[in-house]
């Protein structure tokens, strides 16, 4: 928590906080809030209008880096630092690029942005672009996105006819337009070295580093990469001022943030809270509390590590920080909390399944660990057949794994199975000595 | 994070107790192979970009710290020594660059439980198939399970099933099975060739290598099978042959084209069952072309002269080396005129050996194919290195089929990166300054050529001038040097792109003109190009015909063009006899003996037939393009009782009573030391490039006028077209030898598309299989060169072309399913 300073008012943690304001998604829901008139009644690019006119792009970067915003899309990183990664204008094309290739199970926050909010989008990337100055933004959409992909050209069109991309915008003599690009389904695509090569048309594979980005991105161009959200973030901190923004949250996480909650609540969905809030109000005070009993959640998308439902991991602040001393981290905030009947090696197996089948097959221990061996292991023992040594086979790959692989993909394959076998290591020991799950049922949906 | 090793900066780095001194910019890998010590690595391959997929060559690194805010080391406490922080994983050495006071540890525990439980990973979905795998005994994966695997597998399920045998293109076979996806050979094609023809399929657990539809379309595919670290990729040719440990490797130097590429050629039991790259950091690297590694079947083919044959009452019978001999010298010592000619594939050892004869019969003495100019340059000469580094670069020929080992070199150029420097274990394993899907710079080459050549793909420039233009287009670049004003009617460029193209190479310090036979067919052209080079202080490469063709113009200049003059002539490995007019000179001549492996058109007409080695039997020395000496080694062929020239030149010097110099590759070495000062008694497996190139320029006959009519270009071929019928590989994988024209004209002339036709061109009866090709303007033919009809123009009466299928059927080629229905 940060230290409250005798004239600066208490940082904002809650949404039950009557300063709190709902911003990113203020407008999700609401019909005919994807149409340019909407947005422009909504005080739609006037953020893009301000920074453009009244702002140098390094002060735009400035704002930014003032406000405390970290990239929203699981690790964390400063945002307005990556933007002054970026070298000097020295004539080459650069580019801005949205990550919107959201595939991490449990997220699912961009999909209403391009579905009913495409303009904030649109203007985030007005903004980023100039900060970076950058003449190009693409959007990288999830090739299942198909409705929101329809909203956002529809929204590009739409702001390229009324002037808001192309040249000279706000006769700033600032030029930007738009390009999306729909992925064809992989989830590596969501690592930013791979999804530059799907841009370009090559094969989904994630690139070396270095060079970064930053020096050579897409084409071999200075790129930035960001997150949806982080991009639209930046529309509200260039309207309301970074101190708004860094007014929200404790030290290390500034501003207000989109979590999205699945599982065993009653009211799941995506929630905007400021950073900062606990777990157990966004799960018992918006998302309608459990609808059957739980025994853990995942806080932040399936690649993070679970945590059992108790009060002492509810109380703990959804900050990036806050969740890594609980061993944990904050990823993407998409919760998923699970239920006391559902089998936790079945729902292992589920989670090892889809991260094997989205392997891209470039490394050894993620081809042949992730995407081939790990799978049979637990298919073995999902089907009865485990034998003693089974788990310790599973986290001594496991650890071989760890730490190999070329990305964090094999990384982020292993953290939940560590997890699991940490905290409820009796359910795979049951099943390997009686060859049934202790929790029979493998689906938690109503029969 | 510093890029390039051009920077000298020098870094001191730690491998195990081992203290180095590195360039900046040089991998971990390398560091540890420098310091002696090994890691084990799949993905990495020498002249090609680290990608760090294979995981094998982690290990433990760590280097020290500066303090952000005073910039000094951060020191050790107990030691005081600057403190070392180890990356928190393990890190893959092949894709680390080298930092200041790092340490890499290859020893630890960790290092090795990473780099054992990689290759645990590996082998769980490798069959275990090495009994029967041509790969085992010289498998990088199984050298390496043993040094680094475990010995033991934990994996219980059932491995991967794929295709065994799955035919990539009629030369490679791919087992997918054994594929560990180390992305090799997938790299080759985009980086070496640039021929982008293979590429992963699906993803994770179910990655495979596959290709579009049609194969390999490529003239350097087989370098993939040497490449292949496991029994993945093999060369069909040689599958199922022969185990590694059986075979005799024998490094040589190709005789297929002028490049001197180093050839390792791996025979068992008298044949040859493969061709293999061996390295040689200045000529073709790693690389061969397709025609060099596969045409080598020929050597084995049973059509295979193997004695000696006397010709009585028409009839061939086989005689002995000595009978055949007395009865040679006998009739060539009553000849009127004796001539002996040579193929300009003949070792320097040969030519001094046909000299010597020649000589001693009081004849003449000349070699064929031989260009209208010298291939000697006037101006400074270029090698391999200076193509490959060059910035302004120059090609006028199809380089692509002429010497395709200088189209791999002019893309090394491409990539703007220098040829690595060799370290203590070798050219570095794991170069940082290549990356994957590097921007190649198109912008400094230009490729020029009377039609499209492959090369031009890859060209900033293209200049698709009108036949015959030659000379045209270099006086046009030499006046605009000179700044003179040119013309340019019909050089398929305008003045405004012909002057940026002389900018650039008078600008570069570099520059490189490479050209070949059309334009050494002209003598006027080939002087042109000399001059155009001092004006803008370009360096030069022609493109010598045949292997030795440089050498042999060193040896002897006269030109005393013999088939056309002497009443009785010795012809080794060549077949004049398709020239009409000339074979009615030899069925006049007084005396033919012909030196050859097959029954050709000419040998037909022999008295004598004397059996021939192949150029992979001879023990001998070429001087390649660039005027390197490069020594050929006998592989060990069941050549029967054949014989190179000195073993000729010794036979019959026994039955004329004398001793000829050449009788020996050792007495011809004497020879050219005494007489050439060229002293090849040690010459090393790489060759020697002399200080001052040998020259002994020929004076340029008046250059032979082109048809008046001209219709044909004679264009390079990568194949050898006088062995292509014996090397049905390369026959099935690249065709028969080609009429290329354009549909329109293939339906004007009524040329039957897809069957052998017989075809005056020039005089030259040629046997060509008509295909059709849209990149040919119509109006125009396109006929590959022989050793007797060299680059250049000729004329053929395409409604003239006759149906000729071969006698015996052949297999079928696979061809593309057609829709048409046969009447």
């Amino acid at each position: 928590m940060s230290d409250a300073v005798a004239d600066k008012p208490q940082a904002i943690t809650s949404r039950h906080d009557p300063r709190y304001q709902v911003t990113l998604y203020e407008h999700v829901g609401v019909e005919n809030a994807w149409t340019l008139d909407y947005y422009l009644s909504h005080d739609g690019y006037g953020a893009a209008k301000k920074a453009l006119t009244t702002m140098q792009p390094d002060d735009v970067v400035g704002e930014v880096k003032k406000s405390g915003l970290r990239g929203r899309g699981g690790a964390g990183f400063p945002t307005g630092v990556k933007w002054s990664f970026m070298p000097k204008p020295d004539g080459r094309q650069r580019f801005i690029l949205c990550n919107g290739d959201e595939s991490e199970p449990g997220s699912f926050k961009d999909r209403y942005i391009f579905e009913d909010d495409p303009h904030q989008l649109i203007e985030g990337l007005i903004i980023a672009g100039y900060a970076i100055q950058a003449t190009k933004g693409v959007v990288y959409i999830r090739g299942e996105y198909h409705k929101g992909y329809e909203r956002l050209v529809a929204a590009v069109k739409e702001a390229r006819d009324a002037g808001y991309l192309g040249k000279n915008l706000f006769n700033s003599g600032f030029e930007f337009d738009v390009i999306v690009h729909r992925g064809a389904g992989a989830y590596i695509c969501g690592e930013e070295t791979a999804l530059m090569n799907s841009f370009e048309g090559l094969r989904g594979n994630p690139r070396m580093k270095p060079p970064f980005p930053a020096q050579a991105g897409v084409y071999g161009r200075p790129t930035t990469i960001n997150n949806v959200t982080s991009i639209t973030s930046s529309v509200h901190i260039i309207r309301h001022g970074a101190n708004w923004f860094a007014g929200m949250g404790p030290e290390d996480s500034r501003g207000t943030k989109l979590y999205q909650v699945s599982g065993c609540v009653n009211k799941p969905g995506v929630y905007e809270m400021p950073m900062g809030a606990t777990f157990g109000e966004l799960i018992h005070d918006f998302a309608g509390g459990t609808s059957e009993p739980a025994k853990a959640f995942i806080p932040g998308g399936s690649s993070t590590p679970m945590v059992p439902f108790t009060d002492e991991y509810l109380s703990a602040p959804m900050s990036y920080d806050g969740i890594v001393e609980k061993g944990s981290m904050l990823g993407t905030g998409g919760i998923i909390v699970i239920p006391q009947e559902k089998c936790i090696v079945n729902f292992m197996w589920n989670c090892i399944r889809f991260y094997g089948h989205e392997s891209c097959g470039k490394c050894t221990p993620c081809r042949e660990g992730v995407a081939t061996w790990m799978p049979k292991m637990f298919q073995k023992l999902v089907m009865g057949r485990g034998e003693p040594g089974d788990l310790e086979l599973i986290e001594t790959m496991s650890d071989n794994i760890k730490g190999t692989g070329f990305c964090v993909h094999a990384d982020a394959a292993m953290w939940p199975i560590d997890a699991s076998i940490k905290h409820f290591r009796d359910e795979y020991e049951y099943i390997i000595e009686h060859g049934v799950s202790k929790y029979p049922r493998t689906t938690w949906w109503k029969d | 994070m510093v890029e390039g090793l051009g920077d000298a900066l020098a870094m001191k780095v730690k491998v195990n107790e081992i203290e180095l001194d590195l360039p900046a910019g040089t991998s971990a890998i390398d560091a540890v192979f420098q310091a002696g010590y090994d890691v084990p690595y799949f993905c990495s391959q020498e002249y090609m970009s680290p990608i760090g997929a294979c995981r094998l060559c982690l290990a433990k690194v760590g280097a020290p710290r500066k303090d952000r805010g005073s910039g000094e080391w951060i020191l050790d406490e107990e030691t005081g020594e600057p403190k070392i922080f180890w990356f928190p994983k393990p890190m893959a050495t092949c894709t680390t660059a080298v930092m200041e006071g790092m340490v890499i540890d290859t020893k630890c525990e960790e290092t090795k439980r990473a780099q054992k439980s990689m290759m645990e990973f590996t082998l769980i979905n490798h069959p275990l198939d090495c009994p029967v795998c041509d790969k085992g005994g010289a498998c990088e994966l199984q050298d390496r399970a043993y040094e680094y695997g475990d010995g033991v597998s934990r994996f219980a399920f059932d491995k991967r099933h794929q295709e065994k045998h799955h035919a990539l293109s009629p030369l490679i076979t791919l087992d997918r099975e054994r594929c560990i996806h180390c992305k090799r050979c997938v790299r080759y094609f985009e980086e070496i060739p640039g021929d982008e023809v293979l590429d992963f399929i699906e993803r994770g657990g179910h990655t495979y290598i596959g290709t579009l539809d049609d194969g390999l379309p490529s003239n350097f595919t087989g370098n993939i099978t040497d490449i292949c670290p496991v029994g993945a990729l093999l060369d069909s040719t040689s599958r199922f042959r022969g185990r590694n440990w059986e075979y005799r490797h024998t490094r040589t130097t190709s005789t297929d084209d002028s490049s001197g590429s180093s050839i390792m050629v791996d025979s068992r039991t008298g044949r040859i069952e493969r061709v293999k790259a061996a390295r040689h950091t200045k000529i073709n690297h790693d690389w061969l072309d397709d025609g060099t590694r596969f045409g080598h079947e020929y050597v084995d083919a049973p059509e295979r002269l193997k004695t000696p044959l006397i010709k009585e009452d028409g009839q061939f019978r086989e005689a002995s080396w000595e009978e055949a001999s007395s009865l040679i010298a006998e009739r060539l010592q009553a000849a009127s005129s004796v001539g002996v000619a040579v193929r300009a594939d003949a070792t320097l050892e040969e030519a001094v050996g046909a000299h010597a004869l020649a000589k001693a019969l009081n004849g003449a003495y000349d070699y064929y194919p031989k260009t209208a100019a010298s291939v000697v340059p006037d101006a400074p000469q270029a090698t391999f290195d200076d193509l490959a580094t060059s910035d302004a670069i120059l090609v006028i020929s199809d380089l692509t089929e002429e010497v395709p080992i200088a189209d791999l070199r002019v893309k090394d150029a491409l990539k703007g990166v220098t040829p690595p420097e060799p370290m203590a274990h070798g050219i570095p394993i794991a170069d940082l300054r290549l990356k994957e899907h590097m921007p190649k710079k198109t912008d400094i080459l230009t490729v020029a050529g009377p039609y499209h050549v492959d090369l031009m793909i890859y060209a900033g420039r293209k200049l698709t001038y009108d036949l015959g233009h030659e000379v045209a287009l270099l006086s046009a670049l030499l006046n605009l040097a000179q700044g003179k004003d040119a013309e340019v009617a019909g050089l398929g460029a305008d003045r405004d792109s012909l002057n940026p193209l002389v900018n650039q190479l008078k600008d570069s310090d570099n520059a490189v003109i490479a050209y070949g036979s059309w334009v050494l067919g002209s003598a006027e052209a080939t002087s042109l190009v000399n001059d155009l080079a001092e004006a803008v202080d370009a360096k030069l490469l022609p493109l010598a015909p045949m292997a030795n063709s440089r050498g042999l113009e060193l040896i002897d200049t006269t030109g005393d063009n013999v088939l056309g003059s002497a009443s009785a002539l010795l012809l080794s490995n060549l077949n004049p006899a398709q020239d009409t007019q000339l074979k009615q000179r030899l069925e006049g001549l007084e005396f033919l003996v012909v030196h050859d492996c097959f029954m050709t058109e000419t040998a037909e007409l022999a008295d004598v037939i004397l059996p021939a080695k192949t150029g992979y039997e001879k023990e001998g020395t070429i001087v390649n393009l660039e005027g390197r000496m490069l020594p050929l080694t006998a592989v060990d062929v069941d050549g029967g009782g054949s014989e190179d020239l000195t073993g000729v030149v010794k036979a019959l010097g026994d039955a004329l009573g004398s001793r000829l110099d050449g009788r020996s590759v050792r007495s011809a070495r004497r020879k050219l030391k005494a007489d050439w000062e060229i002293d090849l008694a040690e010459l090393p497996s790489e060759g020697v490039l002399p200080d001052e190139s040998l020259s002994n320029h020929f004076q340029a006959s008046t250059a032979s006028s082109s048809p008046a009519d001209v219709n044909v270009v004679i264009v390079p071929t990568m194949v050898r077209p006088e062995y292509l019928a014996y090397n049905p590989s390369l026959e099935t994988a690249h065709g028969a030898l080609s009429l290329r024209v354009h549909p329109d004209d293939a339906n004007k002339y009524g040329l039957p598309v897809g069957e052998r036709v017989k075809l005056d061109v020039s005089g030259v009866t040629r046997y060509l299989v008509v295909k059709e090709d849209n990149r040919v303007a119509p109006g125009l033919a396109l006929v590959p060169a022989l050793p007797e009809q060299p680059l250049g123009l000729a004329f053929a009466d395409l409604q003239r072309a006759e149906r000729a299928p071969l006698a015996t059927p052949k297999p079928p080629a696979p061809v593309e399913p057609t829709l048409e229905v046969s009447a």
